[in-house]
């Protein structure tokens, strides 16, 4: 049996662990608010883009008369045989079960699809290392060529696929310091292969926070537009009850308000953008304008699901270290009663060792 | 909001978030077409914006001048809004940074062959680049 001596020593251990988790827990929660509050400053943005483009389709003739649909070529839909999957994970671990229910959803949302070709293109670094260790990377070959205009050398780069699914690219990094320039660059090249046909479509694995409370890991088709401001969501993994009550718990300790905040007011603001009921002049043709604006939209879409998800990983790992904080309170009270247990039956046997010797006398 | 002053309010919203919000008397816009000044009671106007420098007058005791990359402008007459992807002050220009960029870019347009979207591309990153450096330039020489 352990001595007391063991036992003070356990308890000291975890209550220096306790420490720890309850730093940790504190961390993430600041971190979360700064993330919250991201989040819906990136909201006018969006809105002023989606409201003034819809306020396009209603003027001019974007649409082709002969089929009905939009003639931008990222509304245009072809059969999916090559898929492009974006999938957003954390970038570190401790934050429950945060990384493997991403992972878990892309990894079926690939198998689900096993007909077709995916490539997959990883943000954060938990996304990268599961990525490259299952599927090989997408291979280049680069052949120099001749410059037609001025006969100077040009690198030509070609893709041979050798299996159904490859890594093409992974962001780590991105997001410690989320910063709308990169994301928007990736957006760019998403584009820029959908528009050459290198992609069918482009689907988004990531989680939707909302708020502690109001969150659900996604599967969103990011690519072809069908419906200018509304969410193409396919899959939803919404928490348990008891998933949602031990968040909301842990936010009401690390002082996290539970309900979004409102932003209904900002929002109506935005949404005026572009939108007046007057005969605006165009500066340039609306179609011109109406093709310059939709590619923002599509970045702006992703930044605001990246910052989303910066903002779930806070709230899975604060919720990870209250529950950490919880277990090893309950440890050191029972480790305490132990020790105390033990101490007293030490000196309950020594009384009876002194009062039997006494008796023997 | 003040009834009857001739003030136009003026904001400036990025992706990350709301930049700049104040009430000026002019403010000058890059339109991808030329540079367009807009006062208060303006015509609706919508435009997109290339790269070049929003500068807002009477907002202050200073005009106040961003650098943008790309944007799209919504003019009111009482309002006028500025959606850009990147706004910059011009003492936040990284100047060694923008020549690389326009070294860049000539190269992207050598680069580019017959090739019209790689050369779109290019002189997109060249007036970017030039844009900045006009922009941090002219501080430098106040």
């Amino acid at each position: 049996m352990a001595n007391v001596l063991d036992l003070r020593r356990r308890i000291r251990s975890v209550k220096s662990t306790r420490q720890i988790t309850k730093a940790m827990k504190m961390v993430s929660a600041a971190k979360l608010r700064r993330a919250q509050d991201r989040a819906m400053t990136a909201r006018p943005y969006a809105k002023m883009i989606t409201s003034v483009l819809a306020s396009l389709t209603r003027r001019i003739e974007i649409f082709d008369p002969e089929t009905g649909n939009l003639r931008h070529p990222l509304f245009a839909t072809r059969p999916e045989k090559k898929i492009l999957l974006i999938v957003v994970s954390g970038e570190k671990g401790f934050a429950g079960a945060f990384n493997t229910n991403i992972l878990k959803t892309s990894f079926q949302f690939i198998a689900a699809n096993g007909d077709k070709e995916i490539d997959v293109e990883a943000i954060g670094r938990k996304a990268k290392d599961q990525m490259r260790r299952r599927y090989p990377a997408a291979v280049y070959t680069e052949t120099i060529g001749e410059n037609p205009a001025d006969e100077s050398a040009l690198t030509i780069r070609k893709r041979e696929r050798k299996a159904a699914v490859e890594v093409v690219g992974d962001h780590q990094g991105l997001l410690d310091k989320l910063t709308a320039d990169k994301v928007f660059a990736i957006a760019e090249s998403v584009i820029a292969r959908y528009v050459h046909e290198e992609i069918d479509a482009c689907y988004l694995v990531y989680n939707e926070f909302k708020s502690v409370i109001q969150q659900r890991i996604v599967v969103e088709r990011l690519l072809p537009l069908m419906e200018l401001g509304k969410q193409q969501v396919t899959e939803a993994v919404e928490p348990t009850t008891e998933e949602k009550e031990r968040a909301g718990e842990a936010a009401i300790s690390a002082g996290i308000a539970l309900e979004p905040a409102d932003t209904h007011e900002a929002d109506e603001e935005a949404a005026k953008f572009g939108t007046s009921e007057v005969d605006y002049i165009y500066e340039q043709p609306a179609e011109e304008l109406f093709n310059g604006l939709l590619p923002q939209y599509v970045s702006s879409m992703l930044y605001h699901a990246l910052a989303e998800s910066v903002a779930a990983e806070h709230a899975a790992r604060m919720t990870a270290m209250d529950a950490a904080t919880n277990n090893a309170s309950d440890m050191i009270d029972a480790l305490t009663l132990h020790m105390n247990r033990v101490r007293q039956a030490a000196i309950t046997k020594e009384i009876i060792e002194i009062v039997s010797g006494a008796a023997a006398l | 909001m003040a009834e009857g002053t001739n003030k136009l309010r003026v904001r400036l919203v990025t992706p990350e978030r709301i930049l700049f919000e104040e009430m000026a008397d002019a403010v000058e816009l890059p339109s991808k077409s030329g540079y367009l000044e807009v006062l208060y009671g303006h015509a609706p106007l919508v435009a997109e914006l290339g790269a070049g420098d929003v500068t807002v007058h009477g907002g202050g005791e200073t005009a106040t001048r961003y650098n943008v990359s790309w944007g799209f402008a919504e003019v009111l007459p009482e309002r006028v809004t500025i959606l850009a992807n990147d706004a910059l002050l011009p003492t936040a220009i990284d100047v060694d940074r923008a020549k690389k960029q326009l070294e860049r870019g000539h190269e992207l347009w050598h680069a580019a062959g017959d090739n019209a979207e790689a050369y779109d591309e290019a002189n997109r990153v060249i007036s970017e680049a030039e844009a900045k450096l006009a922009s941090a330039g002219s501080t430098a020489s106040h």
